[in-house]
Order: structure tokens, then C-alpha cells, then sequence
């Protein structure tokens, strides 16, 4: 079942960070983080950016040192980190890019 | 003879290792010597077969029995969702119409859509996937034959109380996704809303019990050095539809039952006015909802990729990109709910969230369009009857994906959205992406169900009416939509330039209708008047055809292995030249492997025939039965009657001796499943925790969403007082020794003192559940807030599964007092030991999260 975990890394971490910048964003709108100046930005655009670029240097992580095996076992899992760090870059680029509690 | 089963206790016996500590590799396995077949099949039929009669129908719990009853009782159910959509179609014939008055014509859509969803769809791909998978994989049976026939008698009691209430005037009314504030007591004073949160969550203990049949039988129960990567791509795909479906069905299930109890007992957990928020229950609608659309889609992509390379005489195109494809589309379909809700009223950041994902979703499903495409092109593509509903499915699924894209995007959204251009939609993508692939299967199955071929010309004709129909009724209400007429209106006097098109629709989807009635005329003419089939028909290389034709009980003779990968075994595996030949010990024997290897581990001993599922279906339907008729305090008596069911289960399982190994291949023994830790019963225990982790996870989703959405909560009158965190303390501990306990008593079985572990594990299970009593009434009145409410149902769930754990518990006491534990032998401790742990790890987040509202309250 190692197999099986190095292929699924990928879409959990992205169903991880999926989740937590989504609980993020609720309880920072519920918490008034976005009132919060922070350097160029506000405390809860902060907040989504750190998570989302860490989880991303994680996802680089699985792609580059994960994957195992050799043939269509190991394709499948390169396929399955792939998977995860475009998902992640692709469905979580709007909180860098659209306005937050409105 | 080569014995795997000589280890000490501790150890996993036979885990797929030789005595040597060597792993079982496929040269290790040699031929069994040939036997005559007709022998083998009269030793296999009298273990196998159903008991004639009606003994039969209450009895039977073999999956191809099942399983043709799942499908069969789905295509009932689907006839009369067609006939409730055809008194849909001729009142919105004419724009004034007067065949349906407004609460009929609600009920009825509300029924056509809760049908469709729940009563056909889903138990169509349970029924697929219940009498196919084995065959595919090369097993005898499912893994637990008793859940696949206790999940029928759920669905279909729960599916009749849902249709009886269309003939008594009281069928659910607030559309099938039962928004509130529409289904709350308010606005919905009857039992309509109460038939649907009843009798579908009734139902959905049998989609359940598929998610972990299916699950547990995919991982373990292929034959033996059958890889993962290697196994067919059907057994892939409902790999991926029963993960979703535990993942899946948890939140709908959780909405219901807060819904249910919102409804009886005045828990305001979807009330505005008292800190709750009718989103509440969207979210955990559609959290199930759309995934719920990809549990349908898989399987029928699961007989598309079946189908097409055998109809093309070729190999299919990317299996390694179809099962990353696959794998993207379990995970992607989660994270895309929100779109059914762009105009609740939620923030941009959400919105773009979900709109980028929903897009997203549509890579995966592409990746797999294109591989058919490609494997058609590879190959010489014969235009039999299933091949044709698979080209019905090109036309009409890629429409239906296009237009999701463009729902997808919010604007568009916005412009669309409760318009019937989504109800077109919707139709193209289940219609498209469901049915016609369903249609491809049966018609591909048939002769193994039937052993006849189809009579010519009936099928091809059924097929042109639902294709011409389909389109012609459904491409209109792309119009429609656009034109701005909205769902679920029973008529449009002001509107009559949607006329013609309704019109339209409306007589095409009677040609549909036709259609669908040939369909199943030829398929009752192909069961009655075909001419026998002969083997094999289409030459398929997989394992199902591997076997005569009707498909036999058992299945299998003998078992595939590493020289029988395909379907050119079936002469050696009918003379009993794979593994496990015939049934020497008068069992329902099947192999268990190891799940990403395929090695063999051990040998499972099946259930056989046994009246207990349908009794305990009857036992849990009462429990509903009495919640539906208002009889709060007689629904008790029903959850007594399921436990006392529950224990029935528990007492025939077991054994009191050991048992020799049983011989699988020459040189080769393995141990019964009484005899080793990582059983099947344990792999479902994982499985259906999972499924419950869900379930508590979309409760704690539930306090989250209402902290943050409902503003003022008022601060805990009688709360969390000084005199209730020690007892919340003290109950924990107990759990912990309990947990403890049960370790050591699995480490210590052999021991004299087994009994009094396993009696002080109960005693501290039973203390733990005890202290949770005074916890739950300490609390503040549940009906005067949803924060309330909610400290309630986090308290009730652990109450339950205290109850569960101590049931658990006096099981391994009982199993250590009749001597089922000792030895190799472990009896109930490693699932009691799971529930345990879960039982505990989830009342410790539930005291944190309560003392967390007391701090910051």
C-alpha cells in the first residue's frame, strides 16, 4: 500500500491546502483580518499567500524526490504529483488575486 | 507440502510468506492436477446456490444474485421516474396547463429527481459493480456477502415507502436537493419532507454497505499476483466510485439526520432566528451533490473503457493516464460543491475558488475522451449494439461537459443559473454520462447474465427512439434556458414564446419514453426467446468470460492465478487447474491478497444463505418507521431491535478450534480467516471508519460554518459549569483504559487471565459511556440555539459510538468466555480495538472544541 500512498500524496496535500485556505478564509472574513494592514497587503491575504506558497514548495518537494517504482507503477505515481501541485496552483491562484470577504 | 501457516501467535499467520519468511511469488504456485468439471460444478453448485423459493429471496446472499436484483429492482424504480418525467413533460406541453396542479406537479419533480438520483442510479452502479466485480477480478463472492444482501432489503424497503407516498398524496415536495428554509416545519408542516430525510437516508445504508463491499473487495479479494497496475480498468473505476461514495455520502447522510432532527425535535441548526443558516444545508448538500454526479459517472466510464477496446479489437489507449485521470477526478470532484451555490450570496475569493476547480474538472474527464477516441482510432471499431450506445454517449456527454464549463464560469452562472438550460444540462451529463454507458454494459453483460443472445433488430431500434428522443427533447431546453424560463414552474401563461419549444420537448421525450419501453422489451424477449449464447461472444480477454454461460454461483471452479490471467482459462479453471479447486470442506471459500501485490495471504470462509440481512433491514426500518409516524418514543425500541440484530450478526461468526490450512495450490497452503489479524472484516472496519470520520468531520465543519456565519451567539447559560470538565475528563480516561485494555488483551489472548482483561475492558468502555450521560444533559437546552444544537449532536455522536465500543467490547468478552480467542485466534479484539481508538480520538476533539466555545464565548 506504499504504493498507493505515493500516488495519492499529491491530491491529498492538494485536498489539504484546499481546505485550510478555504477555513482560512471564512475565519479571517469572520475575524476581520482583512481590516488588517500588513505590509503591502492585509493579515488575511497574508495568511492564504503563506499557506498556499508552502504548500506549494511541498508539492515541488513530492515531484521532485517522491516518486518510486519503475514503469507504469512509477508513471503513476509522477502522474498523481503532477496532479496535486497543478491543482493546487491552479484552483487556489485567486487568493492572490481577488478581493476577500465581499 | 508447503505449509504458510507455521508461525507463532503475534504474528500474522500465513501473511503471504512462506515458512522460510520468503514472500509468496507466482512461481511458487504450480497447477492443480485436472479434474473432471462436472464434478467440480455439482460439488460447487450445492454449496453455492440460493435456496429455492421464496427461501430463496429472503435467504440469498450471493452477489450474482444480488446484484441482478439490485439492477432489476433499479430499472423498476427507473420506469416509474420515467413515467412521473412523462407527466412532467405533457403538463408543460402547453403553457396553461391543467393535468398536474401545482403540490402534485411539485411532488411529482421532486419524486422524478429523488428517483432518478437515488433509487436508480446509484443502486444501478451498486448492482453493477456487486455482480460484476468478482468476476473481473477472479473471486467466487464480495467480501461480505451479508452486507451486499442486508444493503438490498434497505433499498428496497426504503425505495417502496418513497413511492407508496406518491399514491397517498404526501411524496416529498421541496425539489430534490430539499433546501431549507422550504423543508423546515415551517413551511413544510406535513411528512413529506420527513418520507424524503427518512426513507432516502434508509436507502443510503445500502450505498453505504456497497462503498464498503466494493472497497474492501477491489483491494483484497483479486486474484492471486494480480497488481494494482494491472487489474482491469473497471475495478479502477469503482475503486474510485466506492472512495467517493464513503467520502461522499457522510455529509448527505449528517444533513439529513440534522435536518430529520431539526424537523422532530426542534434543534435549530438550519433556523436564522435562532444562530443557524439554511446554507448550512446546502453545503453539506452539495458537498455530497456534486461529487455525487462523478459517483455515477465513473463506473459507466468504467464499462466504457471495458467496452471500447474490445469493440475496437484492440488494447486501450493510456491505461496509466486513465487510472491518474481517474485518481484526479476522486479528488477534484470535492473541491467544486460551492458552484451549485454562485448565487447564494457568497464572497469573490469563493467563488473563484470553486469556479477555477469546476473548470479544472473538466482536464481529467478530457483525458479519458480523448483515450477512447484514440483506441477507437487505433482499432477496427464493429458497430454492435453496445458500441452504438457508446457513440450515444460521445454525442450527447460531450455536449453535457461543454456546458458545464460554461456553468462553471460565474457570470454565465449567474445568466443560467434555475433556468431549464441547466436542467438540460444536468440531463446531458446523467443521460449522457450515465445511462447510454449502462445501456452499452447490459447489453454487453447480457449473455453472461442470460446465457441467450438478443433477438436482432429490437435493440438497434430501441436505441435510434432514445438517442433522436433524447436529443429532441433535451437540446431544446437549451433554448429555453436561455429564453429565461425558470425550473420547476408548472406553467408560463405569461410566457408564450416558450410554448413551441416545451411543445416540442415534450413530444420528443415520449419518443424517448418508446424508446426506453423497447429497450426493455428486448431485453425480456432476449431473457425468454434468445437463442442460447455461445462462449465468449465478443472475445473479450477479461476474467468475466472466463466462466460458462449464465455465469455460475461460484463463478469459478478453481481460482485465477498467476497462469490464468485471462479469459482463455476457462477450459483449465472449469477441470480445477487454478487454486482453491472446488469446495473440498463444504464452505464458500474465496482467496484473500495482499492489496497492492496481489500476493495470496490467506483463504476467507464466506457466509451462506441466511435470513439475518433481511431481518435486520426490517429491524432498522422500524426505527424509521416509528420516526416517520410521529412515534418519537417508540424509535428507541427500533435502535434495540437493530442492536439486538447487530449482536446476531456477531454470534455465527467465529470459531472455537483451529483449523488445518487450507490447500489452495500444490505446495501451497494458506490459513482460514479466523486465524490471522489483517482479515477482511478488519479492512471494512478501516473502511467504514473512514466513512464515519467523514460524518464527524462534516459535523465539525458544520460548528465552523455557523461560527463564522451566524453573528451574537449568546454566551452558555448553564454551559460547560466547573462540575462538568472533570466528568469530560473522567469519561476520556475511561475510554483510554478501555483502548489500552484492549490491546493488552489481544497481546495476551493465550493468557488464563483473558477473561478478566476483555471483562475490565468492558466495565471501562461501559464507565466511559456511563460519565457521557451526565455530560450530555448538563448542557444547555438544545432547541434555544444552533450553538446548542450543534455541543448536542457533537455529544450525541459520541454517545453512539460509546454504545457501539461497549457493544464491541462484551463481543471480545463474550468471544474470550466461549474460547474463540486464543492462539492464533483474535475474535473481535482488532476491530473492537479501532472503534476504540476512534471512539476516543474523536470524544477528546468533541471536549476540546466545547471547552474551546466556553473560553472564547
Amino acid at each position: 500500500m506504499i504504493w498507493m500512498a505515493r500516488v495519492l500524496a499529491g491530491p491529498v496535500l492538494w485536498a489539504v491546502l484546499f481546505s485550510a485556505v478555504y477555513a482560512l478564509h471564512g475565519a479571517g472574513c469572520h475575524l476581520g483580518w482583512s481590516d488588517r494592514p500588513l505590509g503591502f497587503t492585509d493579515l488575511h491575504h497574508a495568511a492564504m499567500w503563506t499557506v498556499w506558497i508552502g504548500g506549494l514548495l511541498l508539492h515541488a518537494g513530492l515531484v521532485v524526490w517522491m516518486p518510486a517504482g519503475q514503469g507504469r507503477a512509477r508513471w503513476i505515481i509522477v502522474a498523481g504529483t503532477w496532479i496535486g501541485l497543478v491543482s493546487s496552483a491552479f484552483t487556489l491562484f485567486p487568493v492572490i488575486v481577488t478581493s476577500t470577504c465581499f | 507440502m508447503t505449509d504458510a501457516t507455521q508461525q507463532g501467535p503475534g504474528r500474522d499467520a500465513g501473511a503471504g510468506v512462506l515458512p522460510d519468511g520468503t514472500a509468496i511469488e507466482a512461481a511458487d504456485i504450480a497447477a492443480s492436477p485436472p479434474q473432471r468439471a462436472l464434478v467440480l460444478h455439482r460439488q460447487l453448485d450445492k454449496v453455492w446456490r440460493d435456496l429455492p423459493g421464496w427461501r430463496g429471496f429472503f435467504t440469498s446472499v450471493n452477489h450474482g444474485t444480488i446484484g441482478l436484483r439490485f439492477m432489476a429492482t433499479s430499472f423498476v424504480f427507473f420506469a416509474i421516474g420515467g413515467v412521473l418525467a412523462m407527466m412532467i413533460r405533457a403538463q408543460l406541453a402547453t403553457r396553461d396547463g391543467a393535468f398536474l396542479d401545482v403540490e402534485l406537479y411539485n411532488q411529482i419533480f421532486t419524486m422524478h429527481g429523488s428517483i432518478m438520483m437515488f433509487l436508480f442510479a446509484i443502486p444501478l452502479l451498486e448492482g453493477l459493480a456487486l455482480w460484476l466485480l468478482p468476476k473481473i477480478l477472479g473471486a467466487r463472492d464480495m467480501a461480505f456477502p451479508r452486507l451486499s444482501a442486508l444493503g438490498y432489503f434497505c433499498y428496497l424497503f426504503g425505495g417502496t415507502v418513497i413511492v407508496l407516498s406518491l399514491l397517498f398524496g404526501v411524496a416529498p415536495d421541496g425539489g430534490w436537493f430539499m433546501y431549507t428554509p422550504l423543508t423546515s416545519r415551517t413551511y413544510s408542516p406535513g411528512i413529506n419532507a420527513d418520507i424524503w430525510l427518512l426513507g432516502v437516508t434508509f436507502v443510503e445504508i445500502s450505498a453505504m454497505a456497497a462503498a464498503v463491499e466494493i472497497t474492501v473487495t477491489i483491494l483484497r479479494c483479486r486474484a492471486a499476483h494480480m497488481p494494482l497496475t494491472k487489474m482491469p480498468l473497471m475495478a479502477w473505476y469503482l475503486l474510485g466510485t466506492s472512495v467517493m461514495m464513503l467520502l461522499g455520502f457522510p455529509p448527505l447522510i449528517l444533513g439529513s439526520i440534522l435536518l430529520e432532527v431539526e424537523r422532530a425535535f426542534g434543534w435549530p441548526f438550519f433556523d436564522v432566528a435562532r444562530g443557524g443558516s439554511p446554507l448550512l444545508w446546502q453545503h453539506l448538500f452539495w458537498l455530497f451533490g456534486h461529487p455525487e454526479v462523478y459517483i455515477i459517472f465513473l463506473p459507466a466510464a468504467g464499462a466504457l473503457s471495458t467496452i471500447i477496446p474490445i469493440l475496437s479489437r484492440t488494447t486501450i489507449l493510456g491505461y496509466g493516464a486513465i487510472v491518474a485521470a481517474v485518481i484526479g477526478l476522486v479528488f477534484l470532484s470535492f473541491g467544486l460543491w460551492v458552484h451549485h451555490m454562485f448565487t447564494v450570496g457568497i464572497p469573490h475569493m469563493a467563488l473563484a475558488f470553486f469556479s477555477a476547480a469546476s473548470a479544472l474538472v473538466a482536464v481529467p474527464t478530457a483525458i479519458q475522451i480523448f483515450a477512447w477516441i484514440g483506441t477507437m482510432y487505433e482499432g477496427r471499431v464493429t458497430l454492435r449494439l453496445p458500441m452504438l450506445y457508446v457513440m450515444g454517449f460521445f454525442a450527447t456527454f460531450v455536449m453535457g461537459g461543454l456546458t458545464g464549463v460554461m456553468l462553471a464560469m460565474v457570470p454565465f452562472n449567474w445568466q443560467a443559473h434555475d433556468t431549464h438550460f441547466v436542467v438540460a444540462h444536468l440531463h446531458y451529463v446523467l443521460v449522457g454520462g450515465f445511462v447510454f454507458p449502462m445501456l452499452a454494459a447490459v447489453s454487453y453483460w447480457m449473455p453472461l447474465i442470460s446465457g441467450r443472445w438478443r433477438v436482432a433488430g429490437l435493440g438497434e431500434a430501441a436505441f435510434w427512439l432514445i438517442l433522436i428522443g433524447f436529443h429532441g427533447t433535451f437540446f431544446l431546453m437549451h433554448l429555453t434556458g436561455l429564453l429565461g424560463m425558470p425550473r420547476r414552474v408548472a406553467t408560463y401563461p405569461g410566457d408564450p414564446e416558450w410554448e413551441w419549444l416545451n411543445l416540442i420537448s415534450s413530444i420528443f421525450g415520449m419518443v424517448q419514453a418508446a424508446g426506453f419501453a423497447l429497450f426493455a422489451f428486448d431485453i425480456v424477449m432476449q431473457w425468454l426467446f434468445g437463442r442460447r449464447s455461445w462462449r465468449n461472444p465478443w472475445k473479450a480477454p477479461t476474467l468475466d468470460w472466463a466462466m460458462p454461460l449464465p455465469a455460475p454461483s461460484y463463478n469459478f471452479a478453481s481460482l485465477p492465478g498467476p497462469r490464468q490471467p485471462d479469459a482463455d482459462a476457462i477450459l483449465p479453471l472449469a477441470r480445477g487447474e487454478g487454486l482453491l479447486p472446488g469446495a473440498p470442506r463444504g464452505w464458500r471459500e474465496t482467496l484473500v491478497v495482499e492489496p497492492g501485490s496481489g500476493r495470496p495471504q490467506h483463504v476467507m470462509v464466506l457466509a451462506t444463505n441466511t435470513a439475518l440481512p433481511v431481518a435486520t433491514s426490517a429491524a432498522i426500518g422500524s426505527f424509521f418507521a416509528m420516526m416517520l409516524a410521529g412515534l418519537y418514543w417508540l424509535a428507541p425500541l427500533g435502535i434495540l431491535a437493530t442492536l439486538i440484530m447487530a449482536w446476531r450478526w456477531g454470534e455465527i461468526m467465529g470459531t472455537t478450534t483451529d483449523h488445518p490450512p487450507a490447500e489452495v495450490a500444490p505446495g501451497l497452503s494458506l490459513p482460514l480467516h479466523w486465524q490471522v489479524r489483517n482479515t477482511l472484516a478488519h479492512t471494512g472496519a478501516v473502511a467504514l471508519l473512514v466513512a464515519d470520520a467523514t460524518l464527524y468531520a462534516s459535523l465539525l465543519f458544520g460548528v465552523g460554518f455557523l461560527t463564522v456565519v451566524a453573528p451574537g451567539w449568546p454566551a452558555p447559560e448553564t454551559g460547560f459549569g466547573p462540575w462538568m470538565l472533570p466528568l469530560a475528563l473522567a469519561a476520556l480516561a475511561a475510554m483510554a483504559v478501555s483502548t489500552v485494555i484492549a490491546h493488552l488483551a489481544e497481546a495476551r489472548r493465550d493468557s488464563a487471565a483473558l477473561r478478566v482483561w476483555t471483562l475490565a475492558g468492558l466495565g471501562a468502555a461501559g464507565l466511559g459511556l456511563a460519565l457521557l450521560a451526565p455530560l450530555a444533559l448538563g448542557l444547555d437546552d438544545p432547541t434555544r440555539h444552533a450553538r446548542d444544537a450543534l455541543r448536542g449532536a457533537v455529544v450525541g455522536f459520541a454517545v453512539a459510538h460509546g454504545v457501539i465500543a461497549v457493544m464491541l467490547a462484551l463481543r471480545a468478552h463474550v468471544d474470550a468466555v466461549r474460547g474463540r480467542i486464543g492462539g492464533d485466534r483474535r475474535g473481535a479484539l482488532p476491530v473492537w480495538q479501532l472503534f476504540q481508538k476512534f471512539w476516543l480520538a474523536t470524544s477528546i476533539v468533541s471536549v476540546a472544541l466545547i471547552c474551546a466555545q466556553e473560553v472564547l464565548a
